[in-house]
């Protein structure tokens, strides 16, 4: 096996909330909020669906073949050459949504506090943290992971707290005016995040709890949906139907908090404690496009790729997006489908398949 | 055959043959029968050394004897009384020397010697060695004694309550120390020698049933494989096994304490003492273990708790202030509440550094002071200090060099710094500060916050002796969170911290143990 | 071993090249920035607008350090202004008149001037809501007159006016308004907005002109993004209570009965609700308000420890109460028929289905609201003294 590290259940929960909230906590009131308006509160809880079909899919498909990740066993099960290109597809897809996330992580830093540094920096730097990371072994970022989320956490409701104040409840109401439609629709972008889950499939293997697994996973899927809730609560709260037109309305939303008027215009620690979060998520899924690669090229180590796969991250983070608008309306309108494409339907797929053929080997033996 | 190897100097590496010393003598065989031989093959052992005496005498007046001895290691006084007087006096024919031993000298521990290398060994701790004609043995006589430092309250890490006593540099001493706390004979102390010149003793302390076997394999292992000319300190040991000889962080814990090392020791941790040194190695470590001082279970729990918070805080702190000042007065400054902003632009209005460098002329002016500080004579020091304390306080300011704010952050700093009870892991987080001053200077808050993950990378990669640096925190082992995230009272720390996943004598003490008044009833 | 030493030494080379860079991108000193402290907008001659920033000067503070800061009269501050097509434009100009770069982080005040207001100020609120700096939680006001001329102020009281302005919208007597409220109202279902109004007192004799002091005068009124009108700050309370925002309260009323006097009471806690309702296709708003305080002041020579006549002095406060919002209702209902009182936004969550319909003709609907009233008065403590203070004890009127 070329992961000789193991992590716990409960660092694997950490790696995959970070990696699911990691970028979309300050955009998506906004994203949301474009269709549900009054109903973005709502949005997530539609949209956490996807994340239970990618986790039931990624674990029926562990039970058939444990201790392997997607990349190994789409080939056992498709057959060698149609395995290796799903394979291939499953990692440009990975490597397109990790340089698009470091990309949506640069423009934030650039858009919001450091206007004139050059992309370039921040998205090496965090690249260079990841591979780093990577380098360390799954281990290393699931103690990353178990100290940094946790913070996070922390930071996150004492943020909730702080705005409080500020909100005002009224703001929620009225409650369905369009029906459900609105709520639906703006569940979809969300849902490209949720699938995101399916990442447990490079991490299952590498359980030294199995018993637990399911038990923590499902536990990540209730706290990423419970901070979406709250988050889009909160922000409705306090902005009232129209924060779509905030490009990122978690942040407004630091920017007006003050306490006793010496606790104020605290947005740059938000933001450094959002930056934190994000380099779980890249890390984690730094780490599942690099084993993957060194599975897909049948490598002995993986940790000579991941500095080549880094580098490639951010020439792809510069390379599709000419700007952060034409990144947004890709986020909203073309990745939700590419996500769940790959990590619901494609591995619904497999699945079927893998079970069809079970049952007949299964039948074989039996005759 | 492998100390003999290092008695001479040498190794069975081929490498280390160019070094070899000269006076190679046959001393891999056995004493001859002969006296003259023996002794005259020691003498050319230890040709060229004055301080190596070579006494000859005639037991009961007949029998030719001699006697060798290092001058300062051994006592001469017993010697000549409890030795020589009676084994020079006459009497009875047909005694022979064991016989002697028996009636008439009187000398509690003597060992019988068989090879020229067990005649060195005891040479150089200072026994005294019999040759004696007609036999093919030699006897060491435990007459060893050298003027050693009395046993001393540790300065460097001292307490208000507590044992006073630290280690010295004797380790006899030491190990009596040690035994003297703990007298069950679970505790075990092994002998380890390394320096192919310094031939240091160096021993593996340890609780049987209570240490990880693992663990312990691994320290023998490590130490066994050192192959060094001198141990001067145990630093030498420190750096030789060391898991990431490039991390700032200290691996291994030192102390000076016995009742530090009992504690470690009780903990299953494993003790390296080294002759020479009051400084004792602690192994495995872990972060929270280094931040942690003995005083905190002597104070009552509530207090320890708390200063356990305040000094993780202040660690934090004493590593990212100078960093926060930067970042926010350079990148952030709309974090600064507005009229404290106005009064700080305009105490920094006179100011002609960017803040970076203001604050790296005065870190580093602190550090030089502080470094200062400890080398000098103590008459000496005061004197620094008072003029540090002028130079970069009030003058500076004064003279419009540095800020106010600055100063008071340096002071914050550096008082910070000394929160931590363990020099080695404080200038580990003093030394970060530069680089992620640098990282604030470049990219505010982001960028001490880049530092900060890249310095979370490293410990969580960091091991010491196998065992991750941040256990319990990640790996998260709540059993053990209670003396990390708290000091829990002794009537609650039931089970024994412990980091492995191996099976451990998991229970120290008896549950319920809470006390009250009714607890008879 | 090997490559850590790679990492370490590649880290190393990082953090050089860092700082080898670092000089052009975004550090830039605090000696380099010029705080701006409050920014004034008013309307040019020709179509653009004048932008004024009121700037601190730290070596004003710095040259008497370990004094007394500033102290009163003294100038903190310089105004510098400029024309331009809008704020990016004024600001780009007065940049060049800046040997600092302007630095918005801390402006804490925005004054708009009142023929600015008139004209629309939808255009210039862009800029303040788009740019990283400008803070949401900053203050909004209108001024009568020019806005310039608040920003020239000394007053002497605070070390500038900014902080002036600021401290007394947080004392909450008329409106507190936010950049972030102001948007809100400006977007929101009422296409209505209200922003404090500011005046100046003019200096006493023997004063600078410059030590005017500015003062909370009223209410300006938006509809849609311009200003049309201002009403009284005893307008404004009624706005106030009408807006549920209502928090310090002296209320002063001569009772009916009483010879001669007046009571005065400090409500300090509310609960105000506010329901709209559609009763037979008459669409109402029920306003509930419970209110309690201490009595502050009795002229009068009634006994409060009387229940009845307690019950006399809080009838009349409720009175007083409901005159204030009645005025209110008249003048910004009735006469200037902007919804600042938030009711379009009341419908839309009660009633959206019905909302939606009236939702194009809304200003034909709104004068035609009915406010009704319920008000309760409780005074909860008589204060130090029962009886009026100094007048003989029977001509104190007990029954």
């Amino acid at each position: 096996m070329l992961e000789k590290g193991k992590i716990s259940s409960a660092q694997m929960a950490f790696m995959l909330f970070a990696a699911v909230v990691g970028t979309v906590i300050l955009s998506i009131p906004a994203i949301s909020g474009t269709y549900a308006k009054n109903d973005v509160w709502i949005s997530p809880i539609w949209a956490s669906f996807a994340g239970l079909i990618a986790i039931m899919t990624a674990y029926k498909l562990q039970s058939f073949y444990p201790k392997l990740t997607i990349i190994q066993y789409a080939a056992r099960i498709l057959g060698p050459f149609p395995g290796k290109l799903l394979g291939l597809a499953y990692l440009l897809f990975y490597i397109v949504m990790n340089g698009h996330g470091v990309r949506i992580y640069a423009d934030f830093i650039v858009g919001t506090t450091l206007p004139r540094t050059p992309l370039i920096i921040l998205v090496a730097t965090m690249i260079l943290l990841c591979t780093l990371a990577v380098r360390g072994g799954i281990e290393g970022i699931g103690r990353a992971a178990q100290i940094i989320v946790p913070g996070y956490m922390i930071a996150f409701i004492a943020l909730i707290l702080l705005i409080l104040p500020n909100c005002n409840a009224e703001h929620l109401f009225p409650i369905l005016e369009h029906g459900l439609t609105p709520s639906l629709q703006g569940s979809i972008p969300p849902q490209g995040w949720f699938a995101e889950f399916f990442l447990i499939s490079f991490l299952l293997p590498f359980l030294s709890d199995k018993k637990k697994a399911k038990k923590w996973s499902w536990v990540a899927l209730i706290t990423t949906t419970l901070t979406l809730v709250v988050t889009n609560l909160v922000i409705l709260c306090l902005f009232g139907r129209n924060i779509s037109s905030y490009t990122y309305p978690l942040l407004t939303a630091t920017r007006y908090i003050s306490l006793a008027d010496f606790f104020e215009n605290v947005e740059s620690v938000i933001t450094a404690i959002w930056v934190i979060g994000n380099f779980v998520k890249f890390s984690v899924v730094h780490y599942a496009l690099v084993l993957g690669t060194a599975q897909w090229l049948n490598l002995s180590d993986y940790r000579p790729v991941a500095w080549p796969i880094g580098i490639l991250t951010i020439i792809i983070s510069f390379w599709s997006m000419p700007s952060q608008m034409a990144l947004s309306h890709y986020t909203t309108f073309v990745f939700p489908f590419y996500s769940l494409l790959f990590q619901t339907l494609i591995p619904a797929l497999l699945l079927l398949i893998a079970y069809i053929r079970m049952r007949d080997s299964k039948g074989d033996h039996s005759s | 055959m492998r100390n003999l190897h290092r008695l001479l100097g040498q190794s069975k590496k081929p490498y280390f043959r160019s070094v070899q010393q000269p006076s190679r003598a046959a001393t891999t065989s056995p004493l001859s029968n002969d006296q003259q031989t023996n002794v005259e093959t020691l003498r050319k052992i230890y040709s060229n050394s004055v301080d190596v005496v070579f006494r000859s005498f005639l037991i009961g007046g007949k029998t030719q004897a001699t006697l060798i001895y290092i001058e300062g290691l051994s006592d001469t006084e017993e010697i000549n009384t409890n030795l020589l007087r009676p084994l020079m006096e006459e009497f009875e024919e047909g005694l022979s020397l064991r016989q002697l031993f028996e009636k008439k000298v009187n000398i509690s521990k003597i060992d019988a010697l068989s090879t020229y290398e067990d005649c060195v060994e005891a040479l150089s701790v200072g026994k005294p060695v019999l040759f004696h004609e007609g036999d093919s043995s030699g006897y060491a006589l435990g007459l060893n004694r050298w003027d050693k430092r009395a046993i001393e309250e540790p300065e460097a890490e001292a307490g208000i309550r507590g044992p006073r006593e630290g280690f010295t540099e004797t380790i006899s001493v030491s190990t009596a120390q040690l035994r003297r706390i703990i007298k069950s004979p679970a505790l075990k102390i092994e002998p380890v020698k390394i320096g192919s010149y310094t031939q240091t003793q160096v021993l593996i302390s340890y609780v049987e049933g209570i240490v990880d076997k693992n663990i312990l394999e691994e320290v023998r292992t490590r130490l066994s494989r050192i192959e060094i000319d001198g141990v001067l300190e145990s630093s030498y040991v420190e750096e030789m096994i060391e898991d990431n000889p490039f991390s700032p962080f200290p691996q291994v814990k030192t102390t000076e304490r016995p009742d530090t090392a009992c504690n470690a020791i009780l903990e299953g941790r494993v003790a390296i003492l080294t002759e020479g040194t009051p400084f004792v190695l602690i192994v495995p470590t872990t972060l929270f273990s280094l931040l942690q001082s003995q005083e905190d279970y002597y104070q009552r729990f509530l207090i320890s708790t708390l200063i356990r918070w305040l000094r993780y805080t202040f660690v934090t702190l004493s590593m990212l202030l100078p960093s926060l000042y930067v970042a926010i007065l350079t990148f952030h400054l709309e974090m600064v509440p507005t009229s404290l902003l106005i009064t700080m632009s305009a105490s920094r209005e006179s100011v002609p550094f960017p803040a970076l460098v203001e604050a790296l002329l005065m870190e580093v002016t602190f550090e030089v002071l502080r470094e200062a500080g400890v080398r000098l004579p103590k008459q000496v020091g005061a004197a620094v200090s008072i003029v540090g304390a002028l130079v970069i306080g009030q003058a500076a300011v004064q003279a419009g060099i540095v800020s106010a704010p600055m100063v008071i952050v340096v002071a914050i700093t550096g008082i910070a710094s000394f929160m931590v009870p363990r020099y080695n892991i404080g200038i580990a987080f003093r030394i970060l500060r530069f680089p992620v001053m640098f990282l604030a200077g470049a990219l505010g808050l982001l960028g001490i916050m880049l530092g900060l993950i890249a310095i979370l990378i490293h410990l969580c990669n960091l091991r010491s002796f196998g065992i991750p640096y941040l256990s319990p925190i990640a790996p998260f082992r709540s059993a053990d969170l209670k003396d990390v995230a708290m000091r829990a009272p002794w009537w609650m720390m039931n089970t024994r911290p412990h980091q492995t996943e191996e099976e451990f004598n998991q229970y120290r003490q008896a549950p319920a143990q809470k006390p009250g008044p009714d607890r008879n009833k | 071993m090997k490559h850590k030493a790679l990492i370490v030494g590649r880290i190393a080379a990082l953090l050089g090249i860092l700082q080898m860079l670092c000089g052009c991108w975004d550090r830039t000193e605090i000696n380099d920035m010029a705080l701006v402290t409050a920014a004034a907008i008013d309307k040019d001659e020709r179509d653009g607008i004048e932008l004024s920033l009121q700037v601190f000067m730290p070596r004003a503070l710095g040259s008497n350090s370990g004094g007394s800061q500033g102290g009163g009269g003294q100038k903190l501050t310089l105004v510098r202004s400029s024309r331009g097509q809008n704020i990016a434009d004024a600001v780009s100009k007065i940049q060049t008149k800046l040997p600092r770069k302007v630095f918005w982080g801390h402006c804490k005040v925005f004054v708009l001037g009142e023929e600015f207001a008139r004209k629309g100020v939808r255009e210039e609120m862009d800029f303040l809501a788009r740019h990283p700096q400008p803070r949401e939680r900053a203050y909004m006001f209108v001024s009568k007159g020019k806005a310039i001329e608040t920003l020239n102020l000394l007053p002497p009281l605070e070390r500038y006016s900014a902080d002036m302005m600021r401290k007394l919208s947080e004392l909450k007597i008329g409106l507190k308004v936010t950049m972030k409220d102001f948007i809100i109202m400006l977007g929101g279902d009422s296409k209505a907005a209200a922003l404090p109004m500011l005046d100046i007192l003019p200096p006493e004799e023997g004063e600078q002109p410059s030590q005017g002091v500015p003062y909370i005068a009223g209410t300006a009124v938006f509809k849609e993004d311009k200003l049309i009108g201002d009403i009284t700050l005893q307008t404004t309370r009624g706005v106030l209570w009408l807006t549920k925002k209502m928090e310090k309260a002296t209320i002063t009323v001569r009772p009916k009965d009483a010879k001669s006097g007046f009571i005065t009471i400090n409500p300090n806690h509310h609960v105000i609700h506010q329901t709209p309702r559609i009763v037979n296709g008459k669409w109402q708003v029920l306003l509930s308000i419970q209110t309690s305080g201490d009595l502050v002041q009795n002229g009068t020579n009634w006994d409060p420890m009387n229940l009845d006549l307690l019950h006399a002095m809080e009838a009349a406060v409720q009175d007083s109460i409901k005159d204030k919002i009645e005025l209110a209702l008249d003048e910004v209902q009735k006469t200037m028929k902007a919804d600042i009182l938030g009711f379009a936004e009341d419908f839309h969550r009660s009633y959206p289905r019905q909302w939606g319909r009236v939702k194009n003709r809304w200003d034909e609907v709104y004068p035609t609201i009915q406010v009704k009233t319920d008000i309760h008065v409780n005074i909860r403590r008589p204060g130090l003294s029962t009886v009026p203070v100094a007048i003989p004890e029977d001509e104190v009127k007990k029954k």
